[in-house]
């Protein structure tokens, strides 16, 4: 539970006072180790600093390696410089204030009326709804401030204030140096600084030119050491001793009275190497680098970018319990657990919270020597021992109600099981274990689709929660069996799919019957063990047999596609189980009877659809694809239109008569009208299709079934390629000049077959031309695939992060988390979009 | 009842923006290869940017569509005659000298350019060659001459830069119709048999003032039009309506929902925010969610110097410093004080 609340966190500066507060030394050898190996005293890696040797105790704290926290020391800077970061916030304090008077160049009244707006915001530190325009008016305000001529105060005459990167000002055209720069900010009024939103307490501007330089504690810059014994040390410690040792030059060459040439430019070299200190990707100057070459990574290039502190370590953490293997089917298991290899069991462990009535519980699975036993024993000072058969009478003599035991996962824990990309929610759900031997991850097919999981070798995590809140929340909120339905759009997504479509469906076609043994083996398969009425002469109608897995009173009568289905009392009385159907028989098992029997009806038919294909055989080869000579003949009378339409398209722009289509012009709309035609060509073969096909053609049943493949694909193999897109949708073109795709096609061809269309299937097999033209359609979609999944997970990044602050509140409207609200009611009726599908049925 | 209702009622706390973030961002993966096997089914999506690349436009709220366009209703005494709403066409059509000549002839020595019309583009308008001539003239303010369809127009100067840019200028001009509206034709509604205009630019607020013009019922995907010309509430249907459409198109099924709430997202401020760095990513109140999203540097930078406060309510803030987040199961908290807990004595 969270106990430590942080109520807000606020940003500053830390003025050289502080710095010199906060440090614990003033750092002053631009060194690290001496011969012996041991660190310098006032080098840079002091031990008063932190340590991170094992053994070595800190001179701060006196705390070893882990406990030592660490200890900011600080150098002082002979001449100051400025904080390249803030040099663009500088520019814009010496341009809004007076060069003379230090006023901000505003007239009294206006500064009266920002200051007022500012106030709320900044002083009384109230992050309230209308600070964005605020700052915005602000933004502008500053903007405007560049231009004022003349002191409204001290009617002093504004020169202009000139700003190049990284760090040099000019007042006109005479440069100003960081020392002047910070006697200018100095002046600036507390109260100016307000008007402006800036905080003075925390964010003196004058601080941001440096004259004392923190450096951070060991433990941030740890140094390594080689195998050879040789140390090799952080960037930024390499980068404190640059800065140490120009500090220290330009002190000597100061007090020797060098002249000022030498002194400006030894100060221009600190300046560079502070800025490269903070970062080294700063526009202007070349970067620091290693020895090697290697750009040194210093403080911003730890932040940023998607390998930064922030997105890296602190949106994403590493975490403990959890492991990861290949994944495979079992069809045995039930949808909602998750096979777990023994290796993997007897290594992962939940706590068990040892209490007066459970101690005996405990004690038991102490004292066992294999399986399900206790790894470790925390005793109530948090202290962990490892259970071992040397220790274990002792711990048992030990074990008290308090304590905390940690025991291998075993059969029934909930656990939370995941597969990335997680695009959604239901890419993590909590699945109940079941220890089995082998060395993979075993789930239910049912399961494959949340997860876009296949077995082709596809990895998986597995999360072990180990509070009991989290065992709770990952029960009731994440469970399998409560994510049936898509929040996507109330749709199951965890359902039956391919064979056992193909299986539910010719089950149910009416004439099918079964033997008394096969039917006892599909029921049996599906956890039903009685048999329905026989039919006369001893065989099991399909239908009957399907009916044995619905509840006993469903009743459900609706139109598909394919036909009417009528189930009275648990009976399918009429019509075939689809895609469509199966799908409505969830919905209507989810109302009335709740999720659990949902589950376990998706269960069963799976597995006794999947025990009738089994038996039945559903093959697909060559002969399913070959078409009829009236099939035949259909086709190329199709063909031959189609392409006469195109031809007679192509004539019509010949002539100029073409009709353009809106906002093209004529080339582009013939294109747009040539890809239509032999679009509608395809469309038109598999209607042909489904017309002449026999009813009971394996490959038809399963393309329209949803058991796998499409009539699309039907019509490649047996009837024609079609076209073959390009990027965009567009026919191929590119190639070699004047058009042409291939070297010995016609010039400025706008032909069908010039462009990729392809007249033959994949069972005639293709022409060399053809051929070309499918390798490049095949390329082509390809890389355009990888193309877009980039750019997809790119919007579904913007899309999660501006999206995500906004939640359901009591009243059902939709606020983010500071209050604003987004919708007044959520969706217009508050009604849960994972519940829609259900809500409809019920009407 | 009042129960059985509630069930179906979305449950308090529910992240609903990161689901309805996920629900639109998953299935980008499924559109990109349907948007390759069937392109231009329809007549409509064979005009419009569709897919993917729509939906990257949607959100990031350009300011122009890459394919805009607009349907223009008519009036009841109008739109059922098709010679009326031809007239009207005819008003709104924006042609250019650049469809009806393919280049100019520029003589510098003399200080002319010449244009030859495309007869057969001529004759698919209205226009005679004399009558864009003398367009030309008025517009650019030069004399003109016509000889067959040959448009010479005699410029004031024989400077060779100027005249290039004359010559640029006049292929430019918009010699029929409404500059910006696009160009525009006929189309009738299949189902309702009225006729209505389709043209090729979002400038709505160009043809709304035209008399027979229906303006209850104008209509086009520019969303930013909508909102110049007929303010969010407007644009906040329009970005629904066609986030719904681009959905349908796909044949993905979004619920509703998800749609809705993207579109309030965008527009509950008053006017349109992008999603992203310039838009509501970039305004958040939170200065470690706007680092932990994008320019990292820049926000931290920026809250040291005015030294601004992170109220540590959202979600990214939380994780990063490992607390509970404020949704779901986290919106609940106790009632009773920590402190006040202790002083409760147990009864024996």
């Amino acid at each position: 539970m969270q106990t430590e609340i942080i109520d807000h966190v606020k940003f500053g500066i830390i003025s050289p006072d502080e710095i010199r507060r906060i440090s614990v030394e003033k750092l002053t050898i631009p060194d690290t180790y001496n011969e012996d190996g041991y660190p310098i005293d006032g080098g840079l890696l002091d031990q008063r600093l932190g340590v991170i040797d094992p053994g070595l105790i800190c001179k701060t704290c006196g705390g070893r390696a882990k406990i030592c926290p660490g200890h900011f020391g600080h150098v002082e800077l002979i001449r100051p410089v400025v904080h390249s970061e803030f040099a663009k916030v500088i520019h814009i304090l010496l341009q809004a204030t007076c060069q003379k008077c230090h006023k901000l160049l505003l007239d009294e009244e206006h500064i009266a009326e920002l200051r007022e707006k500012m106030r709320n915001v900044v002083v009384l530190g109230e992050p309230e709804e209308n600070k964005g325009s605020t700052v915005e008016e602000r933004d502008s305000l500053l903007k405007k401030l560049k231009s004022v001529k003349k002191c409204p105060y001290c009617g002093t005459v504004q020169q202009r204030i000139k700003f190049e990167t990284p760090t040099y000002f000019y007042i006109g055209e005479t440069r100003i140096k960081p020392d002047e720069i910070r006697d200018m900010l100095a002046k600036i009024s507390d109260d100016d600084l307000q008007v402006l939103g800036i905080d003075p307490e925390t964010s003196r501007p004058e601080w941001l030119v440096l004259n004392a330089l923190l450096v951070p504690p060991v433990n941030v810059r740890p140094s390594i050491t080689l195998e050879s014994g040789e140390r090799s040390e952080d960037d930024l410690t390499h980068k404190l001793v640059d800065i140490m040792r120009i500090n220290q030059r330009l002190e000597q060459n100061i007090n020797a009275g060098a002249p000022q040439i030498i002194i400006d430019d030894l100060w221009e070299l600190l300046q560079y190497n502070v800025t490269t200190y903070f970062n080294n990707e700063t526009s202007g100057i070349p970067p620091a680098r290693h020895r090697s070459g290697r750009a040194l990574k210093t403080l911003a290039q730890r932040l940023k970018g998607k390998e930064g502190r922030f997105r890296y370590n602190l949106s994403g953490k590493r975490v403990n319990f959890s492991s990861r293997t290949v994944i495979s089917v079992d069809p045995s298991i039930a949808v909602d657990e998750v096979g777990v290899p023994m290796p993997i069991a007897s290594v992962l462990t939940v706590p068990f919270y040892v209490t007066e009535w459970n101690i005996e519980k405990a004690k038991v699975l102490l004292s066992r020597n294999e399986y399900p036993t206790v790894l470790n024993v925390i005793a109530k000072d948090g202290k962990r021992k490892r259970v071992a058969d040397t220790n274990r009478e002792e711990l048992l003599k030990e074990l008290s109600a308090g304590m905390v035991i940690e025991r291998q996962l075993a059969d029934g824990d909930m656990v939370l099981f995941n597969r990335q990309p997680s695009l959604h929610r239901i890419s993590i759900m909590a699945h109940r274990v079941r220890v089995l031997p082998g060395r993979t991850f075993r789930i239910n097919v049912c399961t494959t689709n949340p997860y876009n999981a296949d077995f082709d070798g596809d990895e998986m995590n597995l999360h072990v929660p180990q509070t009991l809140e989290s065992q709770a929340e990952a029960k009731y909120l994440m469970e399998v069996e409560n994510q049936v339905f898509s929040p996507r759009n109330g749709a199951a997504i965890i359902s039956s799919m391919h064979d056992d479509f193909t299986g539910m469906f010719i089950l149910t076609l009416g004439e099918t019957a079964v033997n008394k043994k096969e039917a006892a083996y599909m029921l049996s398969r599906a956890g039903v063990y009685e048999l329905p009425k026989a039919m006369k002469g001893g065989m099991y109608d399909g239908r009957a047999i399907f009916s044995m897995l619905l509840p006993k009173d469903l009743s459900l009568d609706l139109q598909t596609k394919s036909g009417r289905v009528n189930i009275s009392s648990g009976r399918l009385v009429e019509g075939q189980i689809t895609k469509e159907a199966y799908n409505a028989i969830l919905t209507s098992i989810a109302v009335k009877y709740g999720m659990t029997d949902l589950r376990k009806f998706i269960e069963r038919a799976a597995r006794a659809a999947d025990a009738f294909v089994t038996l039945y055989g559903v093959t697909v080869g060559v002969k399913e694809y070959m078409i009829d000579k009236a099939t035949d003949t259909e086709r190329g009378a199709m063909l031959k239109n189609t392409l006469a339409n195109v031809a007679e398209l192509i004539a019509k722009y010949k002539s100029g008569k073409l009709e353009p289509l809106v906002g093209y012009t004529m080339r582009q709309s013939l294109e747009q009208m040539i890809l239509f035609e032999l679009n509608k060509a395809a469309k038109g073969a598999e209607t042909l299709i489904s017309k002449n096909v026999p009813k009971m053609n394996n490959a038809l049943i399963i393309a329209n079934v949803g058991g796998r493949g499409s009539v699309f694909n039907f019509v490649q193999m047996s009837m024609f390629l079609g076209q073959q897109a390009t990027l965009g949708g567009t026919r191929i073109k590119r190639g070699y000049a004047s058009g042409r795709v291939l070297p010995h096609l016609k010039a400025r061809s706008v032909d069908p077959v010039d462009h990729g269309f392809i007249e033959s299937s994949f069972r005639t097999g293709l022409s060399p031309v053809d051929m070309y033209m499918h390798a490049i359609g095949s390329r082509i979609s390809e890389s355009y695939k990888s193309l877009l999944t980039a750019r997809s997970g790119y919007l579904q990044r913007r899309l999660i992060n501006a999206l995500q602050d906004y939640y359901v509140y009591e009243d059902n409207s939709v606020r983010d988390v500071h209050g604003n609200m987004i919708e007044t009611i959520y969706g217009g009726d508050a009604i849960d979009p994972i519940k829609v599908k259900l809500a409809k049925s019920k009407e | 009842m009042a129960e059985e209702k509630n069930a179906f009622k979305i449950t308090p706390g529910e992240p609903v923006g990161v689901i309805a973030a996920q629900s639109i961002g998953e299935p980008g993966t499924q559109m990109i290869l349907r948007l390759f096997h069937f392109a231009g089914v329809a007549t409509e999506s064979v005009i419009a940017t569709a897919g993917l690349p729509r939906l990257v436009e949607l959100v990031d709220a350009k300011k122009k569509p890459s394919t805009p366009f607009s349907y223009v209703y008519l009036e009841d005494k109008v739109k059922n005659s098709f010679e009326k709403v031809a007239e009207i066409v005819k008003r709104i059509d924006e042609i250019k000298v650049r469809d009806l000549a393919k280049r100019t002839v520029e003589n510098f020595s003399k200080g002319t350019i010449k244009a030859r019309l495309d007869p057969q583009v001529l004759d698919t308008t209205e226009l005679t060659a004399k009558g864009v001539a003398s367009k030309i003239g008025k517009l650019l303010g030069v004399e003109t001459e016509t000889e067959g369809n040959v448009i010479t127009a005699k410029m004031h100067t024989k400077n060779l830069k100027e005249i290039r840019a004359g010559s640029v200028k006049l292929m430019n001009l918009t010699v029929n119709g409404i500059e910006g509206a696009g160009k525009a034709v006929v189309r009738q509604d299949l189902k309702t048999g009225e006729f209505y205009i389709l043209t090729a630019d979002s400038n709505i607020d160009l043809i709304l003032p035209i008399e027979g013009v229906d303006r209850s019922r104008i209509y086009t995907n520019d969303i930013f039009k909508i909102y110049q010309v007929f303010g969010v509430e407007a644009a906040r249907n329009a970005l629904a309506m066609e986030l719904k459409k681009l959905m349908e198109e796909q044949r993905i099924d979004v619920n509703d929902r998800h749609l809705l709430l993207l579109a309030d997202a965008m527009t509950f401020s008053g006017g349109i925010k992008n999603v992203g760095r310039h838009g509501l990513s970039g305004e958040k109140l939170s200065v470690f969610a706007r680092a932990a999203y994008e320019e990292t540097v820049k926000h931290l930078v920026n809250a040291a110097a005015f030294g601004e406060v992170d109220p540590m309510k959202g979600v990214t803030e939380n994780i990063l410093a490992g607390k509970q987040i404020l949704l779901g199961t986290g919106t609940v908290s106790l009632a009773i004080n920590k402190d006040d807990l202790a002083k409760i004595k147990p009864k024996k």
